[in-house]
């Protein structure tokens, strides 16, 4: 068990079972890999660490023949190595267990696991009866595979891996489904595994975990090794402070310093929007509000269940339960029309599933939200053109008309114009969600001028965004979400990108949660 | 129960058979060996062309050029057999064509990755308008008497072609259990990308799944030649919206990777069987699709609801897990809290 003093920088050690170096891969002209150098060794666990597109998943599904790398070089127990498919990662004994296991739920667990097997049937009848032993997998081999647990069908995933004779085993995310026992188990399996010499990649955005079961952890961020050191030798804010972004190092910028001098303070008292233990399928009892002019951030980690919270407020998510009070009422049997009705308005992370109607005219997206001010029956085209044009104007919406289609438009002007949709029924309140994603420079720094102008106009803005510095600079309040609750709640003095970011991966008071 | 309804296929048997001794007791004639003879040889051609579709729809899929590819077959076999080529020749003869209009879907779907519906569409219109086009649009009568010989061997007071669709049947769910290959059209319909990531040729089984619905609906059309003894244009048409709905009421899932020649074989029964009982009830002939429809309707919706029961059960388990994290995550915070402020005063 002190291999980990023998071989942590394969200096004076054995060759390591995989060797990755400088691995590059660009998605649309967007590299999301920028050299990554990472190496596994026989009996390890090595644990990636990032926040979301920091780039682990991907050199993982390249490693696993998913994705192929553009450029860079994959050895395996010190031979080069093509792997262009998830059969070539078998051959050379890579196996990765996805975050949804890819099990035929129809099918039984035995024929689950004999699947693309070339071997006699007899003698891997025999290997998976040891390796159910091995892993506990207790499992009649006739139960259909779909009415296993999660916990149960990554076990299944792992035997599958395991026929295969591999010597790495890659696991993404594998204990976001699972309950506590069933991580112990995982865990106690994983230690198993690495006893017998088994080299674990282990994904993982859980500080607590990563720091329990691995022996070296190496950080990501925006496609580059930031850190890569073993685990002993870190705590969780080495970990949180590797993958800050450049700038945010250095700590506590305070908060909206530009804009202090021209609205100040959030005005109303009676807040705006005010939530009240919203209890859904992702989160519980979650409480907040929302004040006249002000800004309130809402940061958290993709998954943590903002865009479930937003939805549930709207009334989209119509099986939530707790109370919502828009402008001082509550509302019951909240739709979003009603919501609109009333002052409240949600701008979509989605946009082209949920925001904008991409075959139409753009000019009917901005207007599809107040349809019944267009006229009675007929639509009154004067002064629909009238709308388009104020808020081309004002959002700086660059189309050759208002009948461009919204599908030739770039993803700023659309986002533009999804924004133009919600502003055309004046809410009191907004919600934001993800304003900023997949948009140019010039049409974020609009994006930002426009929720100045709100805030300055007295408009409440709920803002959530992954993008911390977006958060830390705009917002009066910030609210962190982790795992389906608020964990940490930052007042505009104690708003910095630090404490954001480790709220975010659970930290709170120096501790993990 | 619960096995009972997991079964669909025994379910939708003994339905069948309470349903055949139910009009029994109205009208004992039903009963007869001779009418049930009469059901038996009316439903092959339907039991034939829902095998075939239950290939393409096990991958997921759809092919709704069955009938049409039925249709086709039966033209080519009929000026053949008119032209005086040789009976086994000109069976051979239509067989190809169906595997061969079958094979045209596959190259569409598989290779150059048409949705299936509109690749199956096309083809459909295609393979109608070709059997226009051979015919001059006039049908094919006077067709040689051997075929119609055919329909009328027997064997144990059994017709020759109820015992050659039961063993085709029997050795389709003979290769579909045993032979390695079969397994993929079950892997590629229940969990596509799984399959890929297991280096399953999917482009090649679902290539096979169109080919098979080809040749299943070109042997339907020898049985309808061999039946009827002439061929109008409208031959097969509507076929392939029974054979769907037959499936579908047999227990085989339009989603794809769950069901066996056996449902597909009890559904087509199920439907022509129903068929008959109303014109043993004296309902008129023309009900018979408006009350096939309200069967499938109700097929469907209990489908649907047996589904989604099971579904539901994850659903629940899964919730189960995000409350207790949910909850482990919130008092962690709180002692956190609760430890910083104490250790501030």
């Amino acid at each position: 068990m002190d291999l980990s003093e023998n071989f942590p920088d394969a200096t004076n050690s054995s060759t390591p079972l995989i060797q990755m170096s400088s691995i590059w891969k660009v998605f649309d002209g967007v590299p999301v890999l920028r050299g990554i150098d990472l190496d596994l060794y026989k009996g390890e666990v090595h644990a990636l660490f990032g926040g979301n597109g920091s780039g682990k998943s991907t050199t993982m599904k390249i490693l696993s023949g998913v994705y192929r790398a553009d450029s860079g070089q994959i050895r395996v127990n010190g031979r080069p190595a093509t792997i262009e498919r998830p059969t070539d990662a078998h051959n050379v004994g890579i196996y990765m267990v996805p975050q949804e296991p890819h099990i035929f739920p129809h099918l039984s667990v035995e024929e689950n696991l004999l699947t693309g097997l070339d071997k006699p049937k007899g003698e891997v009848r025999e290997q998976i009866e040891r390796l159910s032993e091995e892993m506990e997998f207790h499992i009649p081999m006739h139960t259909s595979a779909g009415s296993l647990s999660i916990a149960n069908q990554q076990l299944l995933e792992i035997i599958r891996g395991l026929l295969r004779d591999v010597s790495v085993l890659i696991l993404d995310e594998p204990t976001s489904a699972l309950t506590f026992r069933e991580v112990d188990h995982l865990f106690a399996k994983m230690k198993a595994l690495t006893n017998r010499g088994i080299g674990i990649f282990f994904i993982s955005h859980r500080l607590g975990e990563v720091l329990e079961i691995s022996r070296r952890v190496t950080a990501l961020r925006n496609g580059e090794v930031v850190l890569s050191s073993l685990t002993k030798d870190l705590s969780s804010s080495d970990l949180v402070q590797a993958i800050l972004p450049d700038d945010g190092g250095s700590g506590s910028v305070p908060a909206s310093q530009p804009d202090s001098d021209d609205s100040g303070a959030p005005r109303g008292e009676v807040p705006v929007l005010e939530v009240k233990s919203l209890k859904g399928e992702v989160f519980d009892d979650i409480s907040l509000s929302v004040k006249e002019g002000e800004v309130v951030g809402l940061a958290g980690l993709v998954g943590a269940g903002r865009t479930e919270l937003a939805e549930a407020i709207v009334g989209i998510d119509e099986h939530a339960r707790g109370d919502v009070y828009i402008d001082g009422r509550l509302v019951r049997n909240r739709t979003p029309r009603k919501c609109q009705d009333l002052g409240l308005v949600y701008v979509p992370e989605d946009r082209h599933a949920h925001g904008i109607f991409l075959d139409l005219p753009h000019l009917y997206t901005t207007t599809s939200s107040i349809l019944p001010q267009l006229g009675r029956i007929f639509i009154s085209f004067a002064r629909e053109r009238s709308i388009g044009e104020k808020y081309m104007d004002q959002l700086r919406i660059k189309a050759n008309s208002l009948y461009q289609l919204a599908r030739t438009l770039s993803g700023g002007n659309q986002q533009k114009v999804v924004l133009s949709k919600a502003l055309a029924s004046y809410p009191k309140c907004i919600i934001l969600d993800e304003p900023t994603r997949g948009v140019d420079a010039q049409a974020r720094q609009d994006v930002y001028t426009l929720i100045k102008n709100l805030k300055a106009q007295g408009v409440g803005i709920l803002l959530i965004s992954s993008e911390m510095e977006e958060i830390v600079e705009f917002s009066d309040r910030v609210l962190v979400m982790h795992q389906g609750t608020i964990i940490e709640e930052l007042s505009r003095e104690e708003i910095t990108l630090e404490r954001v970011m480790e709220a975010s991966f659970g930290m709170v008071g120096g501790q993990i949660s | 129960m619960n096995r009972l309804l997991r079964n669909r296929e025994l379910l939708v048997f003994l339905l069948l058979v309470v349903m055949v001794i139910g009009v029994g007791l109205v009208s004992p004639h039903f009963l007869s060996p001779r009418s049930l003879r009469n059901v038996a040889n009316s439903s092959l051609i339907l039991i034939l062309v829902s095998v075939g579709e239950m290939f393409v729809v096990l991958t997921r899929g759809l092919d709704v050029s069955v009938g049409a590819t039925m249709g086709l077959s039966a033209v080519v076999l009929g000026l053949a057999l008119n032209a005086g080529v040789a009976l086994p020749i000109a069976i051979l003869l239509a067989l190809i064509v169906g595997v061969l209009a079958g094979a045209v879907n596959s190259v569409g779907v598989a290779i150059f990755r048409v949705p299936p519906i509109i690749m199956t569409l096309g083809t459909l219109g295609m393979y109608r308008g070709t059997m226009r086009i051979l015919t001059g649009g006039s049908w094919i009568e006077t067709i040689p008497a051997n075929i119609k010989h055919l329909a009328k061997l027997t064997f144990l007071e059994i017709h020759m072609f109820v015992w050659v669709t039961l063993a085709v049947i029997l050795l389709a769910v003979l290769v579909l259990k045993k032979f390695k290959p079969a397994r993929y059209f079950y892997l590629v319909g229940d969990n596509e990308e799984g399959a890929l990531f297991l280096g399953i040729p999917i482009q090649r089984t679902v290539f096979v799944a169109y080919i098979l619905a080809g040749f299943f609906s070109a042997m339907a059309a020898v049985v309808f030649v061999a039946q009827v003894g002439f061929v109008p244009m409208q031959t097969g048409n509507g076929q392939e919206l029974k054979a769907l709905a037959a499936l579908v009421i047999g227990g085989v899932s339009l989603t794809g990777g769950v069901g066996t020649p056996v449902s597909a074989f009890i559904g087509a029964l199920f439907l022509k069987t129903v068929d008959s009982m109303l014109i043993f009830l004296k309902v008129p002939g023309y009900w018979s699709n408006a009350v096939g429809g309200i069967i499938l309707l109700v097929a469907v919706y209990f489908d649907y609801r047996l589904r989604e029961a099971v579904n539901l059960r994850q659903l629940l388990s899964r919730r189960k897990v995000r409350m207790e994290h949910i909850k482990k995550v919130r008092s962690a915070v709180e002692a956190n809290r609760n430890g910083h402020t104490h250790e501030e005063s």
